[in-house]
């Protein structure tokens, strides 16, 4: 009698191969941690099952389909973020290897490394899942070890501090949108996300309620993004945690973060027969727009009216991670494909520079031993090298030509004005013309401070050099050709809509 | 199907009856003599010693989170196992993996000696 | 009012009560223990929803493990028992914001639940909801299953991590 429904379970277990590959690798390296006891062998595990997920995810490219009953979805769209996601945790595992403050003999690497490769699965199930379940159990498996992530060098008090902030604040979101889930629940009788859509379209609702309720749901992804006013954590989060795991949750946690935003808006909110890709209409016309623009436009302008008057690169690259989720924010809200399309590649740009930025200031931190901008005088004739490449990733960040961060915005701004909401991109213009200033404050510091200081040049290792190159030549190199991933994001806008 | 509870509610309300039932008759019937002995923190025929009111080791805690984690697991095991008949193998290896990615965490809570109280 | 609803209002009470209590309490002990009475009425009102394996779950872990471990947590920080509940700043504006805000999701929720046309299933003749629910577990939900399994793995070597000093 359930024959064909194990069948049916069997097959699905080719779909989610990276998923099986990334499970694999972390018990793997959870048994490695405890016979082996070397550091290098973890790392070089993990960074072994990263690349076999990657190799995996490759195989499976334009899979378009639905896998464990509708509980999570395998596309083109998930795929992209998983890209993502891989990227980052290779080069989070390569930056811990040049980290200072993670190889102190207090520090617990083995775990380092488990919790890492946990997070990357929590984030990959996250990114294609389709039922609430799923959704709450993918977001609580990256949520744990990011709490713990945060905390991780505990001797320091800061980020003791930093770790049991996030978590308060965690469990009081995932509360709130697991009550969004039970209304929702309740209201439709599914939680399968397809099954909600369908029910809503053909039974009618009463408004306010799904308002409400989605609103829940909403705020504990938005939470998750650093979504103005569910950001509270991030500043204190993003400086006292390890500069590894800060650059992890500003890109890698967020485009989960974001996948799970638009599918769960997507998926359960639209309008199937009124909406093209060109335009997505939301049943019953709630606002979702106007919700996520009065989202997107708090969150930017806050986040970069805060980071004008941070001393603290650390920090300030924490508020500028916020008004950046601003800007992907209105993204959504045009709600066309086009839309989505320029999340995808503003993302992709902003994984580059966001982590060249942060690796750079990690490896400042290790020979001027401070994050502050006023120690970063002079450095630009100290270490002209690294000081040129955080520059490039700063003006990148702004969004000023010739690098990608440009195109990045360019893409984005255009889908905003295409669909007719010039207050919102004006709002835009206006928040990176005040992003200018604090990043141009580094920039300023770097090069025009105290230009012979007399202190001699700083050495950095090749590979630390290197590391930081591959991430700056792409910033350069697609400000000037951006096609090949212009292409990439246009393919990988198809969310699978069900059977 | 809550008529099935009904036993259980009966069992609630004898058990709370009598706590109380016997609390009272006490208070009522029993005489008042008070001695050193009967002032003193009941701790099982031990002479009590210090104060009650200290501080736990961490070790507790460790203890307690393991028997959570274990004891979520038990909670899935039962539904399981009720209806394994139906379902046959597959349920059965659908458990093993569950039991072995548990296992690992105890593997590894063994190896780091976190079930030795020293 | 039949008996059904009698026990259901019982329960409801028992909630209500404790959970005043828990928020009531000067400290930290008499609001732990007051959680012990709060976790057994929502298992009541559970068995009353025909949702006996919720209720057992609830019972066993709630009361059985999480309590237990509230308990622990609060025997661990020094003077415990005598530990005054204070936060920084009450006074009368945070009531006033608090109140308010509290009136205005309280109004929205009853509202809510007033006008929704609440999908009721029709509620089949069960012996017991735990086979179903091994079966689901076992077929629909068997990824979530296994990541229910990993996630609980994280949160052990979480909490190996955290409780070990060094």
């Amino acid at each position: 009698m359930y024959n064909a429904v194990v069948n049916e379970l069997i097959g699905s277990l080719g779909l989610i191969k990276p998923e099986l590959a990334l499970l694999v690798t972390f018990v793997v390296v959870i048994i490695a941690d405890l016979i082996f006891k070397n550091n290098k062998v973890n790392l070089g595990l993990s960074i072994l099952g990263t690349i076999v997920s990657g190799i995996f995810l490759i195989g499976m490219s334009g899979t378009n389909t639905s896998a464990f009953a509708n509980l999570i979805a395998v596309d083109p769209f998930s795929e992209f973020f998983k890209y993502l996601i891989l990227i980052s945790t290779l080069i989070v595992l390569v930056m811990s290897e040049f980290s200072e403050e993670l190889h102190n003999r207090d520090v617990w690497m083995g775990e380092y490394y488990m919790l890492v490769l946990g997070m990357a699965l929590g984030m990959f199930l996250l990114a294609g899942a389709t039922n609430l379940i799923m959704i709450y159990l993918a977001l609580e498996t990256m949520s744990m070890s990011s709490y713990i992530l945060s905390g991780y060098t505990k001797e320091i008090k800061r980020s003791s501090e930093a770790s049991l902030k996030y978590v308060i604040f965690g469990s009081l979101s995932s509360g709130i949108m697991i009550y969004g889930m039970s209304i929702l629940f309740g209201m439709t009788g599914s939680l399968d996300l397809y099954a909600i859509q369908s029910y809503l379209a053909a039974n009618g609702f009463f408004q306010p309620a799904i308002f409400i309720s989605g609103l829940m749901v909403i705020a504990g992804f938005a939470y998750k993004i650093s979504a103005v006013p569910f950001h509270f954590w991030t500043p204190d989060v993003y400086e006292g945690s390890p500069i590894t795991i800060t650059a992890y949750l500003s890109v890698a946690s967020k485009a989960a973060g974001f996948a799970v935003l638009v599918r769960f808006i997507k998926l359960t909110f639209f309008d199937a027969a009124g909406s093209s890709d060109e335009s997505w209409i939301m049943m019953n016309s709630i606002p979702w727009d106007m919700v996520l623009a009065v989202l997107a436009v708090a969150t930017m302008t806050l986040g970069n009216i805060v980071a004008l008057w941070q001393s603290n690169v650390k920090r300030m690259l924490a508020y500028s991670s916020i008004a950046h989720a601003g800007y992907l924010l209105m993204g959504i809200v045009v709600m066309t494909n086009t839309g989505l399309m320029s999340i995808l590649v503003y993302f992709f740009f902003y994984l580059l520079m966001n982590f060249g930025a942060f690796i750079v200031v990690m490896l400042f931190a290790h020979k001027i031993g401070s994050e502050e901008m006023d120690d970063y005088e002079g450095i630009g004739y100290q270490a002209p090298v690294l000081a040129s490449l955080l520059t490039l990733f700063l003006v990148s960040l702004t969004g000023l030509p010739p690098t990608a961060g440009f195109i990045g915005k360019l893409v984005l701004f255009g889908a905003v004005l295409d669909s007719g909401w010039y207050w919102l991109a004006v709002i835009g213009v206006l928040n990176s013309v005040v992003s200018l200033y604090y990043y141009a404050k580094v920039v300023r510091n770097m090069w025009l401070r105290k230009v012979d200081n007399g202190k001699g040049t700083l050495k950095f290792s090749i590979q630390s050099q290197a590391l930081v190159m591959v991430l700056g030549i792409p910033t350069l190199v697609f400000g000037l050709f951006f096609g090949p991933i212009m292409r990439w994001a246009e393919h990988s806008v198809r969310i699978f809509l069900g059977n | 199907m809550i008529e099935t509870y009904v036993p259980l509610i009966v069992m609630l309300v004898v058990g709370f009856g009598v706590g109380f039932l016997f609390m009272l008759l006490s208070e009522w019937l029993g005489a008042r003599r008070t001695t050193d002995g009967k002032q003193t923190t009941y701790e099982s025929g031990m002479i009590p010693r210090g104060t009650a009111r200290d501080r736990f080791s961490i070790k507790f805690y460790m203890v307690a989170m393991s028997f959570i984690v274990f004891d979520i697991e038990v909670v899935f095991m039962y539904p399981w196992a009720v209806q394994l008949g139906t379902l046959g193998m597959t349920a059965f290896w659908t458990m093993f993996v569950f039991v072995l990615i548990l296992f690992v965490g105890y593997f590894y809570e063994y190896k780091k000696g976190g079930f030795e109280w020293d | 009012m039949n008996w059904y609803n009698i026990v259901f209002y019982l329960f409801a009470l028992i909630v209500l009560v404790s959970a005043a209590g828990v928020v009531f309490s000067r400290k930290m002990m008499y609001a732990a223990f007051s959680l012990l009475f709060t976790f057994f009425g929502v298992a009541g009102l559970y068995v009353l929803l025909n949702a006996d394996f919720i209720a057992v779950t609830q019972i066993m872990v709630y009361i059985g493990g999480i309590l237990i471990l509230i308990i622990f947590g609060v025997m661990l920080t020094s003077k415990f028992t005598d530990l005054e509940i204070k936060s920084g700043t009450t006074g009368t504006v945070q009531y006033v914001l608090a109140g308010i805000s509290t009136i205005i999701v309280a109004a929205a929720l009853i509202i809510m639940y007033l006008n929704v046309d609440w999908v009721q299933n029709p509620v089949p003749e069960l012996e017991s909801t735990v086979k179903p629910i091994g079966i689901l577990l076992m077929t629909k939900y068997f990824l979530a299953f296994q990541v229910a399994a990993i996630l609980l793995l994280l949160a052990f070597i979480g909490a190996a991590k955290i409780a070990r000093r060094k």
